[in-house]
């Protein structure tokens, strides 16, 4: 699980720093202008430029002035309450009986021999879910209104004082309240799924003639190692993801639940920056020559380093056993030397105005995993205004909650390999269950959007072509991200029709378009930039389920951020409000008996 | 049971505006095609006017208008040319529908709802209290006769019943003004009856109807005025009584008459002997009217020189 430094912002950082709420402002500009213009154009064809203006001005007037205020929850709740009972009695519930169907026997296709069972399960679980309420959340919206107005039943309803806006949210709620009580079947039986997938229990076995070391039973393809401590007291080496707690109970020694598979480890992320080889601040680290630019590198033996800045770190996000911080530094070797030993590196504690620093923290870089470090709160060795002294971290170093890390490569020649979520100190962890929900509340704010989309599009299309509008968008929604590095990646001569001409030139496309015709080929690239531009523009205007689908949180055991799940909800809101607008426009101006 | 027979509404001043339920003025609709090219010109320049406390009987051959003039007065459709008006308010004003009841041709009503369910669904829709509501719903079941069948969903019901729950939903909101389209379609003679003193007691009860129907006798028993549409245009628009009457026939009812007179009839009534009961004009039938009517028009296109 690879984490973006844009993830960790807080949710008043993401608004205002980073200006999403300016842009949001001018997304909002940019449609009512765009959807102004277009109202104003078909109005002008068909009453003349006047009486068009008049009219299109009404429309909108009437918005603010006439049915948001004169919007009946009482109607909302009654269409709404139509649309549950809609859903119901045409048997929509099926849904779960196809999921519990899936989860029972879920054990024929799933590798219960995975390294990481847990990751494997809760991944399963939370991906179909994902996709199932989608699904029914499209077929639920995109036939409803639609099936109304082929069947004339709408007749009866806009002949009523039912304004458009009543028309949208009801629809929207009664949809979403249906998806909800779906999810809520869906979500607690794949909770007890993973939760009596994973947990077991062991005992010891070939238990050491001293009584201090041995190994576990073999449970679900997988046995422990253990050793006591002179209280009797341990902890099984780590196995499938999970480690278990030994104690000694008398004679007999009792192998505890598991730890770790079922956790919301609560990650706090700081800023990263790089200092080049003459240690002044770098633009970036360096690139090692991989075509993957999420990790950049720090030379080893120079001043490179990399610092983190952290913020709001407080001493009741610990518990008492000390600073606890998480690690997954790669290297790069540029001579193979000794191969066994890893390269190395050093962790340095640091208050922001650099008057108080810990003494170097080495450590030997453990690829392809999670490096798990702490270090006390008080008696750390280092230096105070220059003068050695024993350091608290809270009192010395993080004044304010604010405080630096500082990484160095300590090895000659070789490179040491990170990116902002590669450090990230461990908090109190939080309950998994409420990770766990809100997981499925991500997946909630998916379906919510998709609903939305498809009401929308069903305002004004029939529904098979509002399924196939919404689906596109669902498709958009989560692989757009191709899209823009395509968009990012391609220049002129690889675009659309470009591409297309050079199918039966069989002209690769690493090589310049050549037609031997030089007017020709810029109008071509002219079109091509101008689709490519399209096409950029229409995948921002499309929700980004991508980055809505947290599956990876709950299944990695992070913690889903707080503020992560606030623009998420704020994004999910925006939706709403687009698709709200957009379907009274067309609710409003649409001939319901046409 | 009440005798169904039409009669006038003396109380209501024609002349009053306020008294205008319904208005049209050159209210026109032409239908295109998804590239804007003309596929009909269903309704021309139509002048109409519903009095409160009236029946208005609109009548018309397939394709002549009707429902399009329903569907214009009802802001289900937007017109082409003119405007229509109910109690003063644009037609597309969402507002006048607090005020009026709509009983569209087929019942189109949500099929998995039962009756009960069907009239709080549409009850909560004009923002009714529950408690009115639930008294509502009563009433108008006890009305329409479907006690026995208030819990059953409407996919069980006759086409009769499904009529029945279709009215009864169009008086969810004791509506001041009625559209009644086609109302005794699918409804048994006895149905029909009932249907129509129904009709007849909510005119007594202050209500305006707007009546379309094919039935010609079930116009001719209940409605006040009519207007006839023909392939768009209007073509008739009076008094029933008005329209029906024969006006260059006179027709004598007399009795007691000795044979002599009989004979001499034609002489002899200025100096007769015997009682002169009525003196007017045959009728025809509604039917007969609306024929000839038809005819005519196919003949020679344009709005006729009668009316009242």
């Amino acid at each position: 699980m690879r984490l973006s430094p844009d993830q960790f912002w807080t949710y008043f950082e993401w608004l205002f720093v980073h200006s999403a709420l300016l842009y949001g402002f001018l997304l909002v500009l940019v449609l009512a202008v765009l959807g102004f213009l277009i109202g104003f154009v078909v109005a002008l064809l068909k009453h003349g430029p006047a009486e068009g203006f008049l009219q299109v001005s009404k429309l909108i007037g009437e918005l603010f002035v006439v049915d948001i205020p004169g919007t009946s929850i009482r109607r909302v709740g009654a269409i709404a309450r139509l649309a549950v009972k809609e859903a119901i009695r045409k048997k929509v519930l099926v849904v779960v009986a196809v999921f519990v169907i899936a989860i029972m026997f879920a054990g024929w296709y799933l590798d219960q021999q995975a390294q990481f069972p847990a990751r494997l399960y809760i991944s399963f679980v939370l991906t179909f879910t994902n996709y199932m309420v989608l699904v029914l959340g499209l077929f639920l919206s995109c036939f409803s209104l639609p099936s109304d107005i082929k069947s004339k039943i709408i007749y009866t309803i806009v002949t009523k004082p039912v304004r458009p806006t009543e028309l949208f949210l009801g629809r929207v709620l009664g949809f979403t309240a249906v998806g909800t009580l779906v999810l809520l079947l869906l979500g607690s039986m794949s909770y007890l799924f993973v939760v009596r997938g994973v947990i077991h229990e062991h005992e010891a076995i070939e238990i050491s003639a001293d009584g201090v070391s041995g190994k576990t039973s073999r449970q679900q393809f997988h046995s422990h190692e253990f050793v006591l401590d002179e209280t009797g007291n341990g902890i099984t080496n780590e196995t499938k993801g999970h480690k278990h707690v030994v104690s000694k109970v008398g004679d007999k020694i009792v192998v505890g639940p598991s730890i770790g598979d079922l956790e919301a480890r609560v990650p706090i992320y700081g800023m990263m920056r790089f200092t080049g080889r003459d240690g002044q601040v770098a633009n970036d680290g360096l690139n090692v020559g991989y075509m993957s630019e999420y990790h950049k590198y720090i030379e080893g033996d120079s001043l490179c380093s990399a610092i983190w800045t952290f913020k709001n770190v407080t001493r009741d996000s610990f518990s008492e056993g000390g600073l606890t911080y998480d690690m997954t530094i790669s290297a790069f070797r540029t001579y193979k030397g000794d191969i066994v030993t890893p390269v190395g590196g050093e962790v340095r504690f640091r208050s922001i105005d650099g008057s108080a620093v810990t003494e170097p923290f080495p450590f030997k870089v453990k690829e392809f995993q999670v490096d798990q470090r702490s270090i006390p709160f008080t008696g750390l060795k280092g230096s105070l205004n220059e003068q050695p002294a024993d350091l608290d971290f809270f009192k010395d170093i993080a004044k304010n909650g604010e405080f630096e890390v500082v990484i160095r490569c300590q090895d000659r020649n070789q490179y040491l390999g990170m990116a902002a979520g590669d450090l990230y100190f461990r908090a109190e962890p939080q309950a998994f269950w409420w990770n766990f929900i809100k997981g499925y509340i991500s997946i909630w704010l998916q379906m919510v959007i998709v609903i939305c989309f498809g009401v929308m599009f069903s305002t004004f299309l029939s529904g098979p072509v509002a399924i196939i509008a919404t689906l596109s968008v669902i498709v958009l929604g989560f692989f757009g991200f191709f899209v823009d590095d395509i968009i990012k990646n391609a220049d002129s001569d690889v675009g659309p029709v470009a591409s297309l001409i050079r199918i039966p030139l069989q002209s690769g496309s690493g090589t310049q378009l050549d037609l031997g015709n030089i007017p020709l080929e810029r109008a071509i690239r002219v079109v091509d930039k101008g689709i490519l531009i399209c096409v950029q523009t229409l995948s921002k205007a499309i929700p980004n389920l991508n980055e809505l689908h947290t599956a990876d949180f709950v299944a990695y055991g992070v913690n889903l951020f707080g503020g992560l799940l606030s623009r998420h909800l704020t994004v999910c809101a925006g939706y709403f409000l687009m698709t709200g607008i957009i379907s009274y426009f067309f609710l409003k101006t649409r001939e319901m008996a046409a | 049971m009440a005798t169904t027979t039409a009669s006038t509404n003396p109380s209501v001043s024609v002349t009053d505006p306020t008294n205008v339920i319904v208005e049209t003025r050159n209210l026109g609709k032409i239908y295109r095609d998804f590239w804007g090219r003309k596929k009909v010109n269903a309704l021309k320049s139509l002048d109409i006017e519903v009095r409160r406390g009236e029946i208005f009987g609109l009548l018309g051959p397939n394709g002549s208008g009707k429902s399009t003039t329903i569907k214009l007065m009802l802001g289900l459709l937007f017109p082409t040319s003119g405007r229509a008006f109910v109690f003063g308010k644009d037609a597309t004003d969402v507002a006048k529908n607090e005020r009026i009841g709509y009983l569209p041709e087929e019942s189109y009503l949500y099929k998995f709802l039962n009756a009960e369910e069907t009239l709080d669904f549409y009850g909560r829709l004009f923002d009714m209290p529950a408690s009115v509501r639930r008294e509502r719903t009563e009433q108008l079941i006890q009305m329409v006769g479907l006690q026995r069948a208030r819990r059953r969903q409407l996919k069980e019901y006759s086409k009769g019943m499904t009529r029945r729950i279709g009215l009864a939903q169009a008086l969810i909101n004791e509506p001041e003004f009625l559209v009644l389209d086609e109302p005794t379609t699918g409804l048994d003679p006895i149905g029909t009856r009932e249907m129509k003193d129904l009709i007849l007691r909510l005119r007594e009860q202050g209500k305006t109807i707007l009546l379309c129907s094919h039935q010609l006798a079930d116009v001719q028993d209940v409605c006040d005025r009519v207007a006839i549409l023909h392939q768009g245009e209007l073509k008739e628009l009076g008094r029933v009584d008005s329209l029906l009457k024969v006006q260059d026939v006179t027709q004598i009812h007399a009795k007691g008459l000795d044979e002599k007179t009989k004979l001499e009839i034609k002489e002899l009534i200025a100096r007769s002997t015997g009682e002169m009961l009525r003196m007017d004009n045959p009728t025809t039938t509604m039917e007969e009217l609306f024929l000839d009517i038809v005819r005519e028009s196919e003949q020679r296109p344009g709005r006729r020189g009668s009316g009242a």
